[in-house]
């Protein structure tokens, strides 16, 4: 088990461990999504996501990015974030989720991804209710097709971990 | 085929089987490194079961803060499965043995309920590496843990697995 480092760039940076150009649904802009290895210095505006999420040979996805304005976060222990966590595991697992954390403390978002014809499942983001969600179609070569968390548990296994990275130790 | 023994101390079959949403998992990827209540049970239509169920969803507020696993199995297709947990309001994982691979190498076929052909009722609490720790025959409702029991298994096996059960002091 281990995270990666996960961040919004206008460029493709040349360390990363992944990266895809994106573009969002409703025309608000377009980029790329790119993950560092947890070794790597952290990159500037990065959050922490579950390793399992990565895979720089994974396919193109649609995907919904909760992400906290610059400057904002929520205390990962914040009952809205507990609840949104919950909505979860409630609703029909995505191909990969996973939430995005800074610091031992701080929740700044989440990224829900889906691939195949029915995207249906990005309609509801229960963390879109946190913070403004993004509708993206994601390039390859980012996102896995990781397990859908087991469930129940919807703490963090360690401080700084981003759920629902699901094991103590890294 | 002889069933294999589910006693204490005996390790219970790493089962591979779809979830609730079709997704091939196997319990020792579901219970990761966290202790699990692993429950076998008739189906939906049973109210026994819809009785037992009420009294599990207590539990799993505790146990999405506690870093336990619950998996829930029967022979309803998964559909039914992702209905009923709905419908419950259950956050954990369903394991669907529809297929019946499974159910007569347990030795959990309800021999005299010929209609349905149900697993028989039983809870298991394992360790992580799915060692059983306790066993319940819950053919008879009053067989089957109360939450007490329940939380007394966790405890003990919780204690046995985390090193740093005894407060770490520095």
């Amino acid at each position: 088990m281990t995270w990666c480092w996960f961040a919004v760039c206008e460029d493709r940076p040349v360390d990363a461990l992944a990266s895809a150009a994106f573009t969002a649904d409703d025309g608000r802009g377009c980029g790329f999504l790119v993950a560092w290895p947890s070794g790597h210095d952290e990159p500037v505006g990065a959050a922490r996501i579950d390793g399992r999420a990565i895979d720089p040979s994974g396919g193109e996805a649609a995907a919904s990015l909760a992400l906290a304005p610059p400057g904002m976060s929520l205390l990962f222990d914040d009952i809205a974030v507990s609840q949104a966590i919950r909505m979860a595991l409630s609703l029909p697992a995505p191909d990969a989720l996973s939430t995005l954390t800074q610091g031992d403390t701080r929740y700044v978002g989440a990224v829900t991804v889906v691939r195949g014809e029915d995207t249906g499942r990005l309609n509801y983001d229960p963390f879109g209710v946190l913070f403004p969600a993004w509708r993206l179609q994601v390039g390859a070569g980012l996102f896995a097709d990781m397990p859908a968390p087991a469930g129940p548990v919807i703490q963090r296994y360690g401080a700084g971990n981003p759920w629902p990275f699901d094991r103590f130790g890294s | 085929m002889n069933a294999v023994e589910l006693v204490p101390g005996a390790r219970f079959p790493d089962l591979d089987l779809p979830d609730h949403a079709g997704n091939g998992r196997r319990l020792s990827e579901l219970a990761a490194d966290d202790p699990v209540v692993l429950q076998f049970y008739r189906g939906w239509w049973c109210p026994k079961e819809q009785a037992f169920f009420r009294r599990l969803l207590p539990l799993q507020d505790e146990a999405e803060v506690a870093y336990s696993r619950v998996v829930s199995v029967s022979v309803d297709p998964p559909a039914v499965e992702a209905a009923f947990r709905a419908g419950l309001g259950a956050r954990w994982t369903f394991l669907s043995d529809e297929s019946r691979r499974w159910q007569e190498r347990l030795g959990l076929v309800e021999s005299t309920d010929r209609a349905h052909r149900p697993y028989l009722p039983a809870v298991f609490t394992l360790f992580p590496d799915l060692t059983i720790h306790r066993a319940y025959n819950g053919y008879w409702f009053w067989g089957r843990p109360t939450n007490e029991e329940l939380r007394q298994d966790l405890r003990a096996i919780s204690q046995k697995l985390r090193s740093d059960w005894e407060v770490p002091r520095s």
